[in-house]
């Protein structure tokens, strides 16, 4: 067994395991670990593709800023120890007849289709792909980089306290609420 | 020489995982993890077609640096429509937020 299929094999295995743990698992703290797993398996099988740059940017943006920020956002809403309520087993069946009914139309797609063969991955180094994306692709981008500061502020403005007048009555009630408890805690 | 066919089935196998856990979850949390597996599956697809077929492989992996990008807008939305919506309505499960059924 040389090198190549080992990494293939470890990295396939990696990802289809860590999968299965982030749709299986009850604990949502346990399906970003999950996650994160599959996304590193992912990035390994980059790695065999000869894309080391798109590896580390797939670690760096998946694993690094989307996991760490859904662990915020699960800190920031459910409380961890709740019990979860119970799902009737007619949908978890039809979830799965429906993943398996598109898995097996893809592996029919998939079987008949006949792609030419290059004769190995190409190298293709960050300098190259820098260059190709300031150069032929400098418009896609922009257009990212675009997307990505509206969505930033967008998030902001989303996740903003005062953003309706509910929020900033509730804001206003607990910063008052905060103030009487300091008092409180002061005067004795 | 790992075969192309390999890596297209380790990506569909990672989209229908993915697909179920979108369809199976109640947890808005979880069925964003869900989406953002099929994302990576649909990369992984790309970025194997042309790195292992054809005669261009720049194309692959911009399209890829694309859909991470996308992921990433796109994760830091959803997360904070996530925290957002748990303000108004003290729960990020799918099943509770039936305001607008009539």
């Amino acid at each position: 067994m040389n090198w190549d299929a080992f990494l293939f094999g470890a990295s396939a295995a990696l990802a289809l395991i860590g999968a299965l743990f982030a749709v299986a698992l009850k604990n949502i703290f346990h399906n970003i670990l999950g996650f994160a797993l599959a996304l590193v398996g992912v990035a390994g099988l980059f790695l065999t593709l000869g894309s080391d740059f798109l590896a580390i940017v797939l670690l760096l943006v998946y694993v690094g800023a989307l996991g760490i920020a859904m662990v915020y956002a699960v800190m920031l809403s459910q409380p961890l120890d709740a019990p979860p309520r119970r799902r009737s087993a007619a949908k978890v069946t039809g979830a799965a007849l429906l993943a398996a009914a598109v898995a097996g139309a893809l592996w029919l797609v998939l079987r008949g289709a006949r792609f030419p063969v290059r004769g190995g991955p190409l190298e293709v180094t960050p300098q190259w792909t820098g260059y190709r994306l300031l150069t032929d692709y400098v418009l896609a981008f922009e257009l990212i980089s675009v997307l990505l500061v509206v969505a930033m502020m967008g998030a902001v403005m989303v996740a903003r306290r005062d953003r309706t007048q509910a929020g900033r009555e509730r804001l206003a009630r607990a910063r008052a609420a905060e103030a009487g408890a300091a008092e409180a805690g002061e005067a004795p | 020489m790992t075969s192309l066919h390999a890596y297209l089935v380790v990506a569909l196998l990672l989209f229908c995982i993915g697909l179920y856990g979108l369809v199976q979850r109640r947890s808005l949390v979880a069925m964003l993890i869900a989406l953002e597996l099929m994302l990576a599956s649909v990369s992984l697809n790309v970025v194997a077609i042309t790195s292992l077929s054809g005669t261009a492989s720049s194309v692959g992996q911009v399209v890829a640096i694309i859909l991470i990008g996308v992921a990433a807008a796109e994760g830091a939305v959803a997360l904070s429509l996530f925290v957002a919506i748990q303000r108004e309505v003290q729960s990020i499960n799918v099943e509770n937020l039936s305001e607008l059924k009539g």
